[in-house]
């Protein structure tokens, strides 16, 4: 082994809508066909795999665990399940930059699929509402009547409104950012439908104090990238973006009764580790960011938790425009999870990638070269909080 | 009169195994039982280690005890949607996180009159007991309590 390389993503594949009744193995089979493309390599150049999972482990990966094997036939000298909730992309960048760092691979290709909108609209015949993988086994709340991660979560957002006197109104103006961002990205679901903060308080409750415009979307498709050193990137096909710093965070750190776990996340431990790696004094570095949003509050913890405001103002911050197109950090550009479509943190991965090479179009931001992506999930059996953070340095320079 | 026959339910059903089985007895006896350290007292739900404390083997120095049944307030929320059909003739409901007095945080509904506010957060609350004989278990349910 010798001198550590920095990792890189050479090849970047997504599926954002396919045929009706298309297999989440056929829909990751196919991005990942297409990241292989974009890197300009071939299929029998990729010697690993990571198949990126919400239930890293889980018996369902059964179902299409065939994808690297019988439908793309890669000759991976290994493959296994990686992710937590919606941690995918980051956990998996960290996992095959150990196997890149000790020569066991040459191209890692970490790939990720859901079918939640077509599970939801058969789940829908039956009377539920949602993502039906969302009913955990063991979780206490479930006879009670907290069901869907809409449930706990909200709580969240309610505490933070009880202790900082955050509103519903301040939630929609980050609704409202990120649909300015869809709204110039015409592969974005919500593409074409801008919405303002009237229209986010007239939406219906879900779980209040969350509105229906607060609750990110329910989704198809897959997301698929690849990983190599910066030797090797620079012969593909496509400018490098290189993986700068990486850290991680977990509330379980500090056991899931730490009460102040409700109103931040784990980001503390995270961006002092992936900052420090990439040489970064704060977030006045960063020129845009991908922060995971499965609802509107996660990214307001996220906005207090790095730094781009103080704690508990999150709220005026967001109402100033300061995340939105012509804002002073550009968040979630593609649309995030509330409006371009939900495959975890590799949603704002991608859009992160795509930003850094310099093809998002309109909404390109200019001169980006740091971007930072985050990514949010795992559970606690309850009070039902995600407990990782994960935290990603991308950068071009 | 005869007794009403309790509907059948319809909900999920709770996840009783061995760690928790005596914390769902305790319910049926309108017991609200906590896991309690037996060197410093200190209590916890679920079933833990002690935090203060080096554990044996199993957490084999802590055990459930009776709890006070009160707390506070910790957050709130209003389910407007049934997102599992057993709670279609429930919805809005209140559903809160308490912070009981013992420390430990736990969650359910509130029965009875509801805050108007989700940011009624401290407001006493106390727990009440929902027996579903039929099931074989009771739930632990939480009114405000009123001085
Ligand atoms: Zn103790």
């Amino acid at each position: 082994m010798t001198g550590r390389q920095r990792i890189a993503v050479a090849g970047l594949g997504t599926v954002h809508s396919a045929p009706p009744g298309t297999s989440q193995r056929m829909m990751a089979a196919e991005a990942a066909r297409r990241a292989i493309a974009d890197a300009g390599l071939s299929i029998r150049d990729i010697d690993g795999a990571l198949d990126l999972r919400r239930t890293g482990g889980g018996g369902d990966r059964a179902n299409y665990s065939d994808v690297f094997t019988r439908v793309l036939g890669v000759p991976a000298q290994f493959y296994f399940t990686v992710g937590r909730g919606g941690a995918l992309a980051g956990l998996a960048t960290a996992v095959a930059t150990g196997f890149l760092d000790r020569g066991l691979a040459n191209y890692v290709l970490c790939v990720g699929a859901v079918d939640d909108y077509t599970k939801s609209q058969a789940t829908k015949k039956k009377g539920m509402r949602g993502m039906a993988h969302a009913d955990k086994e063991g979780y206490w709340g479930k006879p009670l009547g907290d069901v869907r991660a809409a449930s706990h979560h909200s709580w969240m957002a309610a505490r933070h409104m009880a202790v900082y006197g955050t509103t519903s109104a301040q939630l929609g103006a980050i609704s409202v950012a990120e649909r300015s961002w869809a709204c110039l990205n015409p592969e974005a679901r919500m593409y074409g439908r801008p919405i303002t903060v009237e229209d986010h308080q007239n939406s219906p409750w879900v779980v209040e104090p969350y509105h229906l415009l607060d609750v990110s979307l329910v989704s198809d498709g897959a997301i698929a990238f690849i990983l190599t050193t910066e030797e090797r990137a620079k012969d593909c096909a496509q400018q490098p973006v290189y993986v700068q710093g990486q850290g991680f965070g977990e509330v379980a750190a500090e056991l899931w009764w730490e009460k102040r776990n409700f109103t931040e996340m784990a980001v503390a431990p995270a961006k002092a580790k992936a900052f420090e790696q990439a040489g970064l004094s704060g977030v006045q570095d960063i020129d845009c960011a991908q922060l995971y949003d499965c609802f509107t509050a996660e990214v307001l913890f996220q906005l207090e938790d790095y730094g781009w405001c103080e704690k508990g103002q999150g709220g005026t911050f967001v109402e100033s425009g300061a995340i939105g197109p012509g804002g002073s950090i550009p968040v979630n550009t593609g649309g995030g999870l509330l409006s371009n479509w939900h495959l975890g943190d590799l949603t704002g991965w991608a859009e992160g990638v795509t930003q850094l090479r310099k093809q998002a179009g309109e909404r390109q931001v200019p001169d980006c070269e740091t971007v930072l992506a985050t990514g949010h999930g795992g559970e606690l059996v309850s009070p039902g909080m995600c407990s990782i953070h994960t935290s990603t340095i991308l950068g071009v320079a | 009169m005869t007794e009403t026959e309790p509907k059948p339910w319809t909900k999920p059903f709770p996840n009783i195994d061995a760690d928790n089985e005596a914390f769902w007895n305790g319910l049926k006896e309108h017991q609200l039982l906590l896991w309690t350290c037996h060197t410093c007292g200190a209590q916890y739900w679920p079933k833990a280690f002690c935090i203060k404390h080096e554990n044996e083997e199993f957490a084999r120095n802590m055990s459930w005890q009776p709890g006070s049944g009160r707390g506070r307030i910790f957050a709130m929320n209003r389910h407007h949607w049934a997102f599992h059909p057993g709670f279609t003739d429930d919805v809005p409901y209140t559903y809160a996180l308490v912070e009981l007095d013992e420390g430990p945080l736990i969650s359910s509904t509130i029965v009875g009159e509801v805050p108007e506010s989700l940011m009624a957060v401290g407001t006493p609350v106390r727990v009440v007991y929902e027996d579903h004989p039929a099931e074989g278990f009771s739930l632990p349910r939480f009114e405000l309590v009123r001085d």
